[in-house]
């Protein structure tokens, strides 16, 4: 091993990849606008508002109320519906995937149920029989819809309990298991660290090894003085390089755009190594595996692009059903996103040593068959 | 009595299988210090072959190859450093100057004082040192990796078909470098597919056929023994002309513009030709001797032409 030549290596490799555009977009840009795109959308998550559309057929004082109520502190922000509209068609014209009508009568039914008259408690005039029907006219293909009526529904049986007069029998009270409140983007970052450490070293390995060698660059370095050994560090020491600038630019942004709150400590180190070792070793056996370059490269993205989707680097795992859930404890990319937050969001060392233990072993056993199979002299 | 010196190549009985294919067939040949050896044959004869496991680049299924006196396959770290090497298709990092690939392998070899700028100049690069390697043409690429294999100023440089793809100027320029490399007393190991290149440039010539060494020599020695003959073509106008060539023993060949070619031993034959010709009233109005070249041996040796653009279907 030589210093020296990892030393000229290093150099070509950075050259190179800082006069490739397109290498420095996937590497550096990607994973920034990742962040920035999905912070941006779940920046105000725990204040999440939707738009209801209300039709006041009624019109009365009672029935402004109830609108009113509908608002949900904040949850809704309503938009009135002329009454004398069609609202089925409203809502197909407007493109509104849910509109609530309040018909005719309300108040009068509200004062009979409760024994109004004249705005006077009179329980002889009461009549526990008396009710309304709000009608609910939806576009069932809109993905928020049945989340509003969830609401709505709840809404009214705070109504209907507030009209029983009986105080309610089961109350809750919630207690996160978080030592402290966080927000969706500090459970993607760490996400997003893994995939781009993924993609650049599995990429990396097989752009190396085998469009250099389907080029005939190998055959020559191969009758230098480099080793074989010399150029898979070199090329993993790149690799490395690499992630660390990528993970310091995605830190960087979420840092300064989005103030979040992570842990940066070694474990993120430990984890980036581990990473590097993994994919870059994976790499160097689908170089071996596949005859051409080009083939190389979709074995790649073939590996990368489910493994991105299904180890929880965007999602959370719970969202999948539950064979897709138990393949994706079997994928590499899924201990790197469990270690990462529960090292960097958690702070949970425990889980962050068990996932790096998995991870350890995966690269371990891919490292060395992807030695073992990198080919250096011709025709062995 | 002085001993010879000790040849810069020895290969002995090497033999390269690739499974059932039989790629080199027990071959043993030596290079002198200080000669340009041209390596030829026709495509998947075993050239490239026998020349990547003298450059280390493959391994042998047995026999021995010894560069500068060291077994290649033993002590593979030790030769290394002492050999250049241009491979067949040449290729570099595409985004990596010529400049910056030069001082590349010159760190790779260990090389602090290299003269960067004498190899460019060598290679005649001087206005392209700042190119990136995709930039450049078919021939600049082949000029850049003859600059490569000489950053470590070997004693023994390969060039595996240094001009092949390239232009007639391109080719051109690219033997002036080899040229320059004999001059300075360089041993140089050529493949080719030209055979003006391999007389032009080379002092002892080797031709290779399915595994096989079939000859080898000066290419004066190989022309002399194996196409031992003139080609006398006439320009004559009339038929007769090549019914008394016939009858006096010999085999003319005519072509549609009224060329005829007869293939003669001796010189005294041209004459009689003449003779016999200018009695019967048919008197040439154009007369070509010419001695036989190296393609003519080739091509009586192996049974068929090189061809360019293709390469030797060896499996990896």
């Amino acid at each position: 091993m030589s210093g020296r030549v990892i030393g000229a290596n290093l150099v070509v490799s950075i050259t190179s990849f800082s006069r490739e555009k397109s290498a420095m977009f996937f590497t550096l840009a990607f994973p920034i606008i990742l962040i920035l795109v999905f912070g941006t959308i779940f920046l105000n998550q725990d204040n999440v508002s939707f738009d209801l559309s209300v039709q006041d057929l009624d019109q009365t004082n009672s029935s402004a109320q109830l609108v009113k109520t509908l608002e949900l502190n904040g949850k809704f922000k309503i938009s009135a519906v002329d009454p004398a509209a069609n609202p089925t068609q409203y809502a197909k014209d407007k493109k509104v995937n849910l509109v609530v009508v309040i018909p005719r009568g309300y108040e009068r039914a509200f004062a009979r149920r409760l024994g109004l008259v004249g705005g006077i408690p009179t329980p002889a005039f009461r009549d526990p029989n008396a009710s309304v029907t709000v009608t609910y006219i939806y576009d069932p293909s809109a993905s928020s819809t049945s989340t509003k009526i969830q609401l709505i529904r709840s809404g009214v049986e705070l109504v209907n309990q507030g009209m029983s007069g009986q105080p309610p029998f089961i109350r809750a009270a919630e207690t996160s298991t978080l030592t402290k409140k966080y927000r969706f983007i500090e459970f993607f970052v760490p996400g997003i660290i893994a995939m781009s450490i993924m993609t650049s070293s599995l990429s990396g390995a097989v752009n190396v090894n085998a469009e250099l060698r389907q080029k005939g660059v190998i055959r020559k370095l191969s009758s230098t003085p480099i080793t074989r050994t010399d150029w898979i560090l070199s090329n993993i020491l790149y690799q490395f390089i690499l992630a660390l600038v990528s993970t310091t630019a995605i830190l960087v942004v979420s840092y300064a755009v989005f103030g979040v709150r992570l842990h940066t400590n070694a474990w993120l180190f430990v984890f980036i190594v581990l990473e590097v070792f993994a994919f870059g070793g994976l790499g160097m056996i689908l170089t071996r595996v596949a005859n051409e370059a080009e083939s190389a490269t979709a074995a790649a993205n073939f590996i990368m692009f489910p493994m991105m989707f299904l180890s929880g680097s965007f999602f959370p795992l719970e969202m999948m059903p539950g064979f897709l859930q138990t393949i994706a404890r079997g994928l590499p990319l899924y201990y790197v996103n469990e270690g990462l937050r529960a090292s960097m969001v958690f702070a949970d060392n425990t889980a962050a040593l068990r996932a790096s233990a998995m991870i350890g072993v995966f690269a371990t056993v891919v490292f060395v068959l992807g030695i073992k199979t990198t080919r250096w002299e011709e025709g062995k | 009595m002085t001993t010879p010196p000790d040849p810069a190549i020895a290969v002995d009985h090497l033999t390269k299988r690739y499974g059932d294919l039989l790629a080199v067939n027990d071959i043993s040949f030596h290079v002198r210090t200080g000669e340009v050896f041209a390596f030829l044959g026709p495509n998947g004869a075993g050239k490239s072959t026998t020349v990547e496991i003298i450059e280390t680049i493959r391994t042998p299924t047995s026999g021995t190859v010894r560069v500068l006196g060291v077994d290649v396959r033993a002590r593979k770290h030790d030769i290394v450093p002492r050999i250049g090497v241009l491979p067949q298709g040449f290729s570099s990092f595409d985004r990596i100057t010529v400049r910056e690939t030069i001082q590349y392998y010159a760190r790779i070899f260990r090389r602090r004082n290299i003269d960067v700028d004498g190899l460019i100049q060598l290679a005649n690069l001087k206005d392209k040192r700042n190119e990136q390697f995709k930039n450049l043409s078919g021939g600049l690429k082949q000029r850049l990796g003859i600059a490569i294999a000489l950053v470590n100023d070997p004693e023994v440089v390969f060039l595996d078909e240094p001009t092949t793809g390239l232009d007639p100027r391109a080719r051109r320029e690219v033997w002036d470098v080899l040229l320059s490399l004999k001059k300075n007393g360089k041993t140089v190991f050529l493949t080719t597919h030209y055979m003006e290149e391999a007389e032009l440039l080379a002092d002892t010539v080797a031709i290779i056929s399915k595994g096989e060494i079939i000859a080898r020599g000066s290419p004066g020695e190989l022309i002399e023994s194996n196409a031992n003959y003139l080609t006398l073509t006439l320009k004559i106008i009339g038929e007769a002309a090549s019914e008394i060539i016939r009858r006096m023993g010999f085999a003319p060949a005519s072509d549609d513009h009224q060329n005829i070619t007869v293939k003669v031993e001796h010189t005294d034959d041209i004459q009689k030709i003449l003779n016999a010709l200018q009695g019967a009233g048919a008197s040439p109005l154009s007369l070509d001797v010419r001695k036989p070249n190296l393609e003519a041996v080739f091509l009586k040796l192996t049974g068929e032409a090189l061809r360019e653009g293709s390469v030797e279907g060896v499996p990896e």
